[in-house]
C-alpha cells in the first residue's frame, strides 16, 4: 500500500505541476505563460488565437459560438436569399477574411490586390467631434471593391524601396520602405487627400484590453514628458457613438475606436458595406455606387453584439519556454532598452462583477494603450482624433511569437512593412529612438536573445 | 474513510506506466514502436499531399470535361461533369480535417470553397461584356468562384439542369470556372509538394528543428488533432445546426447539386484519413502511435470515427429536405459527431499532449 500512496503522490505531483491553473498560482511568483489570466489558451498549432474563454457560461459560449459563426460568414450582393447586403463599395467579404484565424493581415506585394489591408483616408481639418474629415465621394475609408455593376472608389499600388540599416558590429539589415499610389480612382480625389494604411490586427485578447481601467490607462499617460524620460504616452479620446460624447479611444492603430461594438459596428460599416444599428446608412450614401434602396439594417443588433463579444472573448495565447536562459536574458534586454515603457508587460483589469471572465485579472499584453510619436519614418501624416499625424497606439505585443504559424507570414507594423521583428524594431524613431539606438548597439548574441524572448509571447 | 484515488490520478498512473512499458513486451524483447515523427512524416506524404494530389488530377479531369461539354452541349457530357464535380468536391472535402498551412493563410481555401454564390454578380457578369479570360477569376470576390459557383451553374437551382438550359456566356463561364480550379488545386498540391521549394510539408515534418512553425512534434500533432476537431466542429455546430435550427433550406452549402450528405460523410473521413495516416496507401497513423500504450482509447477514437459516418445512413432524403422531415435522425447524427469531437478533444489531445515529449 506504501508503494501504491508513493506513485500516487508522485504522479499528483508530476500532474500538478504541469497542470497548474492560474486561480491557484501565487501571485507574486505568477507564471508569465498565463498572458491573458484566466484566459489563456495552450495551443501551439495555428489554432493559438481563436479558443473562447475557458470559464464562459454555457449561455455566454453559445452567444460566442453564434458571433464565431457570422465572424466567418461571406456577405452577398443583395437581394439575396441570404447574407445579402455586400457593398456597394467594399474592401472584403467577411470579418475572417482579413482577420484569417483570428489574426494579423499582411501588406500586398507590389502587384497583387489588397486582402487583408485597407486605407484610412481624410482631407486636412477636424469633422464637428474632433475626428479626420472624411472625403467628398469617397468617405473615410478607401474601398477597394465593389459589387459587380459598380465602381471600387480606388486602389493603391504597393511599390517597396529597400534600405540597409547597420548594427554597431557592422552586420546589416534591409529595410523596405513602402510607398503607395492611390489609382483607378471612380472620381479625381481632391488634392492633399491624406492616406493612412492600415493591415487588419489580430482580435484575441480585446476584452481584456478593453476591461483595462481608464484610471490605469491615464496614470500612465505623461503627455508632456514630466518625468523627463523621453516617452510621453497620450490618450485618444474619440467620438462615442452610443455615449453622444468624446471617450477614451482604446480600439485600432490609432486608438480611434472607443470600444469592442462601434469597432465591430464601424468594420461591418465601411469594410462590407453592411448596415447595423450603429451605422445605419450606406458607407456609399451620397456617391455614385449608392444603390438607392432603403434597406433594413443588413445585420441586426443581436448579431452586432455577438460578433463583438466574440472578439471580446477570445483568449491569448500562453506564452512558451519562459524559463529558457536566453529568453529570460533577452527579457532583460527588453527591459535595458527602455521597451517596457510603452509595452508595459503587465497590467490588471478593472473588477467587473457584471462579466466576471474579464474582472480582476492579472495581464501580460505589452501595451499602455496609449498615443506615442513614432518618427517620420512611420507617420501616416493623418490626424485621427487626438492622435497626430506620427502617433500610433502601442501595439500589443501578445501572440507575436505565433504568428507566422497562424497567419503564414512575420508581417508587423501598421502596414505590415517589417517582414519580422528586427526590421519591426528597426522602423521605430520618435520616442522609441534611444530603445532602437540601444538594440543596434547589441551584440549579435545579445540581439537574438532579444529576439528569442518577443518570438516568446 | 479511506482516502479514493481520483479519476484523474488514476488516468495519470496509467499514462506514465504506459507509456513506461510500451517499448518493450513481457518477454523484455524489443518491439518495433511507432514513434511521433513516423506519424507527422506519414500524415504528411500518404494524407495531405496524397490527398491534394489527387484533388489536382480530379481538377484536371474536370476541367477537361467541362471543355469537351462546351464543345458538344450534350446531356451526357454535362452529366460527366456534374459527376467529376461531385469527384472533385470529394477529394476537397476529404482535406477539411487538415486545413492548416498554406491552403488556409494564402487565401486557397476561400478561393475554392467560399459560399454563398453572389447570385446577383453572377447574373449581372453573365449579362455584361466582360471577357472571361483564364485569369479573370483570379481578381474577383470569392463568392464567384470555386466550387459553388461551378455547382450553381451545372446543376442549376433545382438540381436537374438540362444541357440546352445552358446559355453561351454561362459556358463561357464555366470554362473559367473550370480553368480556375484546376490552377487553384496545382497551387494547393504544390504547397504540400515536397519537391517545390517553400513547401508546407517539409515545415511540417521538420517539428522540432530550427525553421519549423513547430517547436515541437507534440506541436505538429496539436496541430493535426486541433484540425480534425475544428471539422467536426463545423458539421455539427454550423453546417447542419444552422439550417436545421432556422428550417431554412437556402442555408445548406451544397444545396444545388444536393451533395451536402455526402459532403459531410467526406469531412468524417477526413478526420479518418487524418488519424489513420493514410488515405490512398496505408501508413503509420495516430492510431498506431496510440495503440501501442492505450488500445482502449485507440478503439474508442476507431469506434467513435466509425459510428458518426455511419450516422449519415440514418439520412435517407437530401439534407435540405431531411432538416424538415428527418430533424430526429439529424440531431441523431449531429450527437455521434459531437462524442468523436469530445473523444478528440478530451481525450486524444491530452493523451498527446502528455505522451509526445519533444
Amino acid at each position: 500500500m506504501r508503494v501504491t500512496y508513493g506513485i500516487a503522490i508522485l504522479c499528483i505531483l508530476v500532474f500538478a505541476y504541469g497542470c497548474r491553473k492560474y486561480n491557484e498560482l501565487d501571485e507574486d511568483t505568477l507564471d508569465t505563460r498565463f498572458s491573458g489570466g484566466v484566459n489563456t489558451a495552450f495551443d501551439e498549432s495555428s489554432g493559438a488565437f481563436s479558443h473562447a474563454f475557458p470559464e464562459l457560461s454555457a449561455n455566454d459560449l453559445a452567444v460566442h459560438e453564434v458571433g464565431d459563426r457570422h465572424f466567418e460568414i461571406s456577405f452577398v450582393t443583395a437581394p439575396a436569399l441570404i447574407r445579402p447586403g455586400l457593398g456597394p463599395v467594399y474592401n472584403n467579404v467577411s470579418c475572417a477574411s482579413c482577420h484569417i484565424a483570428d489574426g494579423r493581415g499582411k501588406p500586398a506585394l507590389p502587384g497583387e490586390r489588397l486582402l487583408s489591408m485597407l486605407f484610412r483616408i481624410s482631407i486636412p481639418g477636424e469633422d464637428a467631434h474632433g475626428g479626420p474629415v472624411s472625403v467628398p465621394g469617397f468617405g473615410g475609408q478607401l474601398q477597394s471593391n465593389a459589387v459587380y455593376g459598380k465602381a471600387l472608389e480606388g486602389s493603391v499600388n504597393i511599390s517597396y524601396t529597400e534600405e540597409p540599416v547597420y548594427f554597431s558590429d557592422g552586420q546589416s539589415i534591409s529595410l523596405r520602405r513602402p510607398s503607395y499610389v492611390v489609382q483607378n480612382t471612380y472620381i479625381p480625389p481632391p488634392a492633399g487627400m491624406l492616406l493612412s494604411p492600415r493591415v487588419a490586427p489580430p482580435v484575441f485578447g480585446l476584452g481584456l484590453l478593453q476591461a483595462i481601467p481608464e484610471s490605469t490607462i491615464l496614470n500612465w499617460a505623461d503627455e508632456q514628458d514630466t518625468d523627463g524620460d523621453g516617452i510621453s504616452g497620450k490618450p485618444n479620446y474619440v467620438w462615442n457613438l452610443r455615449a453622444g460624447t468624446s471617450t477614451l479611444g482604446r480600439f485600432g492603430w490609432k486608438a480611434g475606436a472607443p470600444d469592442l461594438l462601434q469597432q465591430t459596428a464601424g468594420a461591418y460599416n465601411e469594410d462590407m458595406g453592411i448596415t447595423n444599428p450603429v451605422f445605419d446608412q450606406e458607407s456609399s450614401l451620397g456617391q455614385s455606387q449608392f444603390d438607392g434602396l432603403n434597406d433594413e439594417v443588413e445585420v441586426s443588433d443581436s448579431i452586432l453584439k455577438a460578433v463583438a463579444f466574440y472578439t471580446q472573448t477570445l483568449s491569448v495565447p500562453a506564452r512558451r519556454n519562459i524559463k529558457d536562459p536566453v529568453n529570460v536574458s533577452g527579457e532583460k534586454l527588453f527591459t535595458q532598452a527602455g521597451c517596457n515603457k510603452c509595452h508595459k508587460p503587465s497590467v490588471r483589469t478593472a473588477v467587473d462583477v457584471s462579466f466576471r471572465a474579464v474582472s480582476n485579472q492579472l495581464i501580460f499584453p505589452y501595451t499602455d494603450m496609449l498615443l506615442h510619436d513614432m518618427g517620420t519614418d512611420l507617420a501616416d501624416n493623418r490626424p485621427d482624433f487626438k492622435a497626430n499625424g506620427l502617433e500610433w497606439r502601442t501595439a500589443p505585443l501578445w501572440g507575436i511569437g505565433l504568428t507566422q504559424l497562424v497567419n503564414g507570414h512575420s508581417n508587423f507594423l501598421h502596414d505590415g512593412r517589417a517582414r519580422n521583428l528586427m526590421e519591426a524594431i528597426l522602423w521605430h524613431g520618435g520616442e522609441a529612438q534611444a530603445a532602437k539606438e540601444f538594440v543596434r548597439q547589441l551584440p549579435k548574441s545579445d540581439r537574438d536573445a532579444l529576439l528569442s524572448f518577443l518570438a516568446s509571447l | 474513510m479511506k482516502p479514493q484515488l481520483s479519476t484523474t490520478l488514476i488516468a495519470a498512473i496509467a499514462i506514465i506506466f504506459a507509456f513506461h512499458s510500451c517499448k518493450k513486451n513481457s518477454g523484455n524483447e524489443a518491439v518495433v514502436s511507432v514513434e511521433p515523427a513516423e506519424v507527422i512524416h506519414d500524415f504528411a506524404h500518404k494524407v495531405a499531399f496524397a490527398t491534394y494530389t489527387d484533388l489536382e488530377a480530379k481538377a484536371n479531369l474536370l476541367f477537361v470535361q467541362v471543355q469537351t461539354f462546351n464543345v458538344t452541349n450534350s446531356n451526357t457530357d454535362l452529366a460527366s461533369c456534374k459527376q467529376l464535380w461531385k469527384d472533385t468536391r470529394a477529394v476537397w472535402e476529404k482535406n477539411e480535417a487538415f486545413l492548416f498551412g498554406p491552403v488556409a493563410t494564402e487565401d486557397m481555401d476561400p478561393g475554392i470553397d467560399d459560399w454563398p454564390v453572389n447570385k446577383d454578380d453572377l447574373d449581372t457578369l453573365l449579362a455584361s461584356n466582360q471577357v472571361f479570360t483564364s485569369g479573370f477569376l483570379d481578381s474577383t470576390q470569392t463568392t464567384l468562384k470555386g466550387f459553388h459557383p461551378m455547382e450553381y451553374l451545372l446543376f442549376g437551382v433545382n438540381g436537374i439542369k438540362s444541357a440546352s438550359e445552358f446559355t453561351n456566356r454561362e459556358k463561357e463561364y464555366l470554362l473559367a470556372l473550370g480553368d480556375y480550379i484546376k490552377r487553384l488545386s496545382t497551387k494547393i498540391r504544390k504547397s504540400w509538394d515536397p519537391n517545390e521549394s517553400g513547401n508546407y510539408l517539409v515545415n511540417y515534418t521538420s517539428a522540432g528543428q530550427t525553421g519549423s512553425n513547430y517547436a515541437t512534434k507534440r506541436a505538429a500533432l496539436e496541430e493535426l488533432v486541433n484540425s480534425m476537431i475544428g471539422i467536426c466542429e463545423e458539421v455539427s455546430g454550423g453546417k447542419i445546426e444552422e439550417p436545421l435550427a432556422a428550417q431554412n433550406p437556402n442555408l445548406e452549402e451544397s444545396q444545388f447539386s444536393q451533395n451536402s450528405i455526402v459532403d459531410f460523410t467526406n469531412n468524417m473521413r477526413s478526420v479518418q484519413n487524418a488519424y489513420f495516416g493514410d488515405y490512398l496507401e496505408d501508413g503509420i497513423g495516430l492510431n498506431k502511435w496510440v495503440n501501442q500504450s492505450n488500445i482502449s482509447l485507440d478503439n474508442k477514437v476507431q469506434q467513435k470515427l466509425t459510428a458518426a459516418i455511419n450516422s449519415f445512413s440514418l439520412i435517407t432524403v437530401p439534407f435540405g429536405q431531411a432538416i424538415i422531415t428527418q430533424q430526429l435522425q439529424l440531431h441523431q447524427v449531429q450527437e455521434k459527431i459531437n462524442e468523436l469531437k469530445d473523444v478528440l478533444e478530451g481525450e486524444l489531445l491530452p493523451y498527446i499532449q502528455a505522451g509526445v515529449t519533444d
